[in-house]
C-alpha cells in the first residue's frame, strides 16, 4: 500500500540544502585554499570559507538541538539489522530487479547503510571538519599543534570524504523509484511511501484512542486501573492519570452503584463481554454523570489478565431507564474514520454490523453519504464540515443511520478531526446503536 | 478536483524552495551591504606618530661664537661644545662614532663588536683599509687603528647636522673636508664655509644619513640594497613613508633618537635584539581591515608583504666573487667589464660582480638576534655555504618572525690551514697591497699581521653569504604582497620551513588517497550504473 506521507519536516529540509550548499561552496574556495585551482582568488576563498564555516557551525548547533528535541536522531542510530541484505541488494539485488529490502516509513526514512553511513557522516566527518576547522581559524587554542600539518592535512581528508560521500550520495538517488520524486521530496517534505498497513493500522488506533472523546480504561484482574485516557479522565473530572492509576475501580461509583459494576466485572473477567450498557459514574469531585460502557478481557495468550473498554458520555440524554442496560446489550462500540474529501477509509466489525453491511470491501472507499437517508444527510455533513474546518469535536450526537439494505437504525455518534502534523485530514469516532430506546431523544 | 491538487502540489514545491533559498539571499544581501560600508573608506590606523612641523627653535646664526672664522672642522666642534656641553659623551659612547658596540656572543663570551673587528663579504674589513672607509666616521682623522677615540676634538658634528646640503667629504679623506679644491673620481670637492654651515644647523635630514648610509660598500646602494640615493627624493612608488609629495618623513622620524642613541641596527655590525625599531612604532599590531590578514602579523613581519622588491631605482650589489681577481688581458693589462648600464661586472683588482635591480627578496625566521663573524673565529664546516652573519630564528621560536632580506652571496679569500677568514690589505699604494700587486698571499700576510691574526701562508677562497634585513622602500599597500605571492606551490616562503602553511604545503600521501577515493567512488558510479543500465531491459521496471 502506497501513501503520500509527511517525511521531511520544515526544519530538516532548510538544514539539508543549507547544508548541502555550505559543504559544496565550503569544498569549492577550501580547494582553492588547498592551491588545487584558481577560482575566485585566494583572499576571496578564504574570506567566503570563513563566512561559510561560520554559517554552518551555526546550523549544526540548531541542527543538533532540533535532532534530540524532536528525537528524530533516533532515525540516524545504527542497526546491524538487514545490514547484510541491504548491501547484498546493492551488489546483486539491484541488478536482477530484486525488491527494496527494507521500505521507507516517515518513523524509518533510512535504511541500514543509509543508517550506517549518515551516522558515520554527522559522528565522524562533521566533527573532525568541525575540530579542525576551529583549530585551524584559532590555533592558539591547542599550541602544542599550531603550525603542525596535522590539523590540515585531516581537515583535507575530511575534504575528500565529503566529496566521495556526494557522489556516493547522488548517484543512490537513482537507486530509489524515482530520483526525481525523493528530491522533489527533500524540498516539500512529501513522498509517496510503502506504507505497512498493520503497522499503520495500529500507530493509528494508538492516536484514537489516546485523543478520541471517548473514554478508554483498562483494569487488572484484581479491579486495580492499568490506564485510562485523557476523556476518561476528562469525564471522571481528574487533572491527571497519577490520581487514578493503582486505584479500584470503586472509586468510579456510589456504593448502591457498585454492586452492578462488579457483577459486570467478574462476568468479563469470565469472558463475557459487555457491551453499550448506560450507568452512573462518580466523579472525582463527587458529582454524577452518564455514560455508556463497553467492557471486554484483556488477553495474555489466552488468559484473561484484566478487562477494559470504552465509554462514552451521555450528557444530553434524559433520563435513562434501567431497562435500557438490557436493550442496548446487543449493541457494540463501532468505529469509523473518514478521509478529508469524505470518503470512509476504516471501520470496525461492530460498525459493519450496526449497518448490516456483508465485509469491509463493500463500503471503503465510499462517501459517508451512503449511511444516510435525504432527511438525515444535511446534519451529518454540517457534523463533518465543523470537524474538518474547525477542528471540533463532537460528542453524544444521535443519529438516524441507513443501513446497506435501506433500513434505518439509531446510534449515539461521537466525532473528533484526525490529524497528520497540524493538519487535519480526516474525521474519526464511534457510534453505539440505540436503536431499541425509542424514548431517547436528541 | 484533481487539477486543483496538482496546482496545490506545485505551488507547496514553490514556497517550500522558496523558504529554503531566502535566508541565503537576505545573509547575502546583509554581507554585501557591510562589506559596502566597510571598505568605502580605507583609512591606515596610526598610533604615536606626529610630523615636527614647528619652526626651527634656535636661530644658530645670532650666536656670536658662531660668526668667528673657522680654519678647521675641529675649531667648529669646540665651538659646538660650548654650548651643548656634555652631548660629546654621548656621541662618543655611541656606533657612530665608536665603530663597535658591547655584545654578549653565542658562547657567553662578552666582547665589543662593530666595524673595526667583524668581517663582510663586500671589501672585507676596514683594518688597514680604514682610510678609504672612515670619510663616514662620525669624526677627523680615523685612518688606522691608532685613532684616540677619546679625543672629543675630533667629533664631527656638522656630518650629521648641516641643514645647508653643502658640507661634504671626499671619500679618501680619513673624515676630513678637503682643504682645497679637489677632484675624486669625476667630482669636484670644495673647502666647506664652516661659517655657514655652523648658523645653520638642526636635527639630521635625509641628506645627512643618506650620503654616508645610501653608499655603504663605496658606492650607490651597494651594500643595503633597500638603501640608495633614489631615497633623497622619493615618490610614493620608491617609498611611501618618505614620498616627497606625501608623508615627506625622513630618517629620524622613525629612527627616534634620545641622546644620540638613535633606535635601529643593522644586523650585518650588529648581533642582538635590542634597540631595533619596529613598524608598530606608529601602526598597530593589528593595521588590516581584514581579520584574518591581522592574524599574520603574529609571525610575519610588515615588511614581509609591504617590501615586494627592493633595489626599485639604483641597482644594488647580489655578488662579489673575489676569487676571479688578479685576471689579465694577453698584454698583461687590467680588465674592467660594464654591463649595458655602466656597472661594472669585472674588474681585475676586485673580482666578479653582479647587480640587479627591483630584486625580490629572500626570506627567513629571525628573531632579532644574529651572529657576527669577528676577526679570528674559526670555520668549523667549510663544506658549505659560510654564513658571515646568520641570522637566528625558527618557527618554534615564538618570537621569530618571518622576514625579506637581501642575500649577498661572495667568495672571499680564507686560510685553509688556520680555517679562519682572511683580513686582506686591499688598498694602499705600498707593494703588499693586493689592488697594487694583485697577490694575495703579501696582501694576507700584511692584512693579517697589523690585525694581530695568525697567517699559515695559505689561502683558498670560501663562498660566504652575507644577510641584510630589509626595512626602506616600503611599498603603497595596492602593491604589497597578494595571498598567492606565499600561498602557492612554488611561493616566495617555499624555503622557510617549519610550519604548515595552506596553498604551498600538502601531504602528497593523503592528496593521493583522497582524490583516489574519489576515483574510486566516481568508477564504482560508473560501473554499477552500467550493469544496471543494461541489465535494465530484463528486469520489470516496476519493483512494486
Amino acid at each position: 500500500m502506497k501513501k503520500r506521507t509527511y517525511i521531511y519536516k520544515g526544519f530538516e529540509r532548510f538544514w539539508h540544502w543549507t547544508q548541502a550548499l555550505l559543504i559544496m561552496f565550503l569544498a569549492v574556495t577550501g580547494f582553492e585554499i588547498h592551491a588545487s585551482y584558481n577560482l575566485m582568488g585566494y583572499e576571496n576563498a578564504v574570506n567566503l570559507h570563513d563566512i561559510s564555516a561560520w554559517m554552518l557551525l551555526i546550523l549544526i548547533v540548531f541542527a543538533i538541538f532540533w535532532h534530540l528535541a524532536v528525537g528524530e536522531w533516533k532515525q540516524y542510530v545504527p542497526s546491524s539489522k538487514l545490514v547484510k541484505e541491504q548491501i547484498e541488494y546493492y551488489i546483486t539485488g539491484i541488478f536482477r530487479g530484486a525488491p527494496h529490502p527494507t521500505k521507507k516509513t516517515s518513523y524509518n526514512k533510512f535504511n541500514p547503510l543509509q543508517r550506517l553511513t549518515y551516522f558515520g557522516f554527522k559522528a565522524l566527518i562533521i566533527p573532525l571538519m568541525v575540530f579542525s576547522g576551529i583549530l585551524y581559524m584559532f590555533p592558539g587554542l591547542f599550541p602544542m599543534l599550531k603550525g603542525s600539518s596535522i590539523i590540515p592535512v585531516l581537515h583535507t581528508l575530511g575534504a575528500f570524504v565529503l566529496i566521495a560521500f556526494l557522489i556516493a550520495h547522488l548517484y543512490l538517488l537513482s537507486t530509489n523509484h524515482n530520483a526525481t520524486e525523493s528530491i522533489v521530496a527533500m524540498i516539500t517534505g512529501w513522498e509517496e511511501l510503502h506504507v505497512d498497513p498493520k503497522e499503520e493500522h495500529k500507530k493509528h488506533m494508538q492516536k484514537a484512542v489516546d485523543k478520541s472523546i471517548a473514554g478508554y480504561y483498562r483494569v487488572n484482574k484484581s479491579g486495580i486501573f492499568m490506564d485510562v485516557n485523557k476523556a476518561w479522565l476528562r469525564m471522571h473530572k481528574y487533572a491527571s492519570s497519577d490520581e487514578v492509576l493503582g486505584k479500584h475501580f470503586a472509586i468510579t461509583r456510589d456504593a448502591k452503584d457498585l454492586k452492578d459494576l462488579e457483577d459486570t466485572f467478574n462476568r468479563v473477567l469470565a469472558g463475557e463481554t459487555v457491551i453499550g450498557k448506560p450507568v452512573m459514574r462518580k466523579c472525582h469531585d463527587g458529582s454524577f454523570g452518564k455514560h455508556v460502557l463497553s467492557m471486554n478481557p484483556t488477553l495474555e495468550g489466552d488468559v484473561i489478565t484484566g478487562v477494559e473498554g470504552f465509554i462514552i458520555d451521555l450528557p444530553d440524554v434524559g433520563a435513562l431507564q434501567p431497562q435500557m442496560d438490557n436493550i442496548v446489550r446487543n449493541s457494540n462500540a463501532g468505529y469509523y474514520r473518514i478521509d478529508k474529501n469524505g470518503y470512509i477509509v476504516e471501520v470496525n466489525d461492530a460498525w459493519l454490523a450496526m449497518y448490516k453491511c456483508k465485509d469491509k470491501e463493500s463500503i471503503i472507499g465510499k462517501h459517508f453519504s451512503v449511511t444516510r437517508d435525504e432527511k438525515n444527510l444535511g446534519r451529518l455533513n454540517e457534523i463533518f464540515n465543523n470537524v474538518l474546518k474547525n477542528g471540533a469535536t463532537i460528542t453524544s450526537e444521535v443519529a438516524r443511520r441507513r443501513c446497506s439494505d435501506g433500513s434505518l437504525g439509531k446510534h449515539i455518534l461521537s466525532a473528533n478531526p484526525v490529524y497528520e502534523g497540524s493538519e487535519i485530514i480526516g474525521m474519526e469516532g464511534f457510534i453505539l446503536d440505540i436503536s431499541n430506546l425509542d424514548d431517547v431523544k436528541a | 478536483m484533481q487539477d486543483n491538487r496538482k496546482n496545490t502540489k506545485f505551488m507547496r514545491f514553490i514556497f517550500s524552495a522558496i523558504l529554503i533559498i531566502s535566508p541565503w539571499i537576505i545573509i547575502f544581501a546583509i554581507k554585501n551591504n557591510i562589506d559596502k560600508n566597510n571598505f568605502s573608506t580605507h583609512d591606515i590606523k596610526i598610533v604615536s606618530y606626529k610630523a615636527d612641523t614647528l619652526p626651527k627653535q634656535v636661530d644658530h646664526s645670532q650666536f656670536e661664537i658662531l660668526k668667528q672664522v673657522f680654519n678647521t672642522p675641529e675649531e667648529v666642534t669646540a665651538a659646538c661644545l660650548t654650548c651643548h656641553n656634555e652631548r660629546h659623551k654621548e656621541v662618543m659612547a655611541g656606533n657612530h662614532w665608536r665603530w663597535d658596540r658591547e655584545v654578549v656572543r653565542e658562547n657567553g663570551e662578552k666582547t665589543r663588536i662593530g666595524k673595526r673587528n667583524i668581517i663582510n663579504n663586500y671589501c672585507i674589513a676596514t683594518n688597514t683599509n680604514s682610510w678609504k672607509c672612515t670619510s663616514c666616521h662620525t669624526g677627523y682623522g680615523y685612518k688606522d687603528k691608532n685613532y684616540d677615540f677619546s679625543d672629543s676634538t675630533k667629533i664631527d658634528c656638522m656630518a650629521c647636522h648641516d641643514n645647508t646640503g653643502t658640507y661634504e667629504k671626499q671619500p679618501l679623506g680619513s673624515g676630513y673636508p678637503v682643504t682645497k679644491k679637489e677632484n675624486f673620481e669625476g667630482k669636484t670637492y670644495f673647502p666647506p664655509n664652516y661659517n655657514y654651515i655652523a648658523q645653520n644647523v638642526g636635527s639630521p635630514e635625509i641628506n645627512n644619513c643618506g650620503k654616508c648610509h645610501f653608499f655603504g660598500g663605496g658606492g650607490d646602494n651597494v651594500k643595503h640594497g633597500d638603501l640608495s640615493s633614489d631615497l633623497f627624493h622619493a615618490n610614493k612608488d620608491m617609498d611611501v613613508h618618505m614620498d616627497e609629495n606625501g608623508n615627506k618623513m625622513n630618517c629620524v622620524s622613525c629612527h627616534k633618537t634620545e641622546r644620540h642613541v638613535m633606535l635601529g641596527k643593522a644586523h650585518s655590525v650588529s648581533n642582538s635584539n635590542e634597540n631595533r625599531l619596529y613598524c608598530t612604532q606608529c601602526h598597530t599590531e593589528t593595521p588590516h581591515q581584514n581579520a584574518t590578514l591581522n592574524t599574520h602579523t603574529e609571525r610575519i613581519a610588515c615588511q614581509t608583504c609591504h617590501i615586494p622588491v627592493y633595489a626599485k631605482g639604483v641597482p644594488t650589489k647580489m655578488v662579489w666573487d673575489w676569487s676571479e681577481s688578479g685576471k689579465l688581458t694577453e698584454t698583461g693589462k687590467r680588465i674592467t667589464e660594464k654591463d649595458s648600464l655602466g656597472f661594472i661586472t669585472y674588474n681585475t683588482p676586485k673580482g666578479r660582480f653582479v647587480w640587479a635591480t627591483n630584486v625580490e627578496p629572500e626570506y627567513a625566521w629571525f628573531n632579532g638576534n644574529a651572529y657576527n663573524y669577528v676577526y679570528g673565529d674559526k670555520i668549523q664546516d667549510t663544506s658549505g655555504i659560510f654564513q658571515i652573519n646568520k641570522l637566528y630564528g625558527s618557527y618554534d621560536d615564538p618570537t621569530s618572525k618571518i622576514i625579506p632580506m637581501k642575500v649577498h652571496r661572495g667568495k672571499q679569500p680564507f686560510d685553509p690551514e688556520n680555517m679562519i677568514l682572511i683580513v686582506p690589505h686591499i688598498y694602499g699604494h705600498d707593494s703588499a697591497a693586493y689592488q697594487e700587486n694583485l697577490d694575495w698571499v703579501k696582501a694576507a700576510a700584511h692584512g693579517m699581521r697589523i690585525a694581530g691574526l695568525p697567517f699559515s701562508g695559505k689561502y683558498s677562497f670560501i663562498a660566504t653569504e652575507m644577510y641584510w634585513p630589509l626595512n626602506h622602500m616600503v611599498s603603497t599597500s595596492d602593491k604589497a604582497l597578494t595571498c598567492t605571492d606565499c600561498h602557492s606551490r612554488e611561493g616566495r616562503l617555499k624555503n622557510v620551513a617549519g610550519f604548515y602553511m595552506p596553498g604551498r604545503d600538502r601531504s602528497m600521501l593523503f592528496d593521493i588517497f583522497g582524490i583516489a577515493m574519489i576515483a574510486i567512488a566516481i568508477m564504482g558510479v560508473i560501473i554499477h550504473g552500467t550493469i544496471r543500465y543494461i541489465k535494465k531491459d530484463c528486469i520489470a521496471c516496476d519493483v512494486d
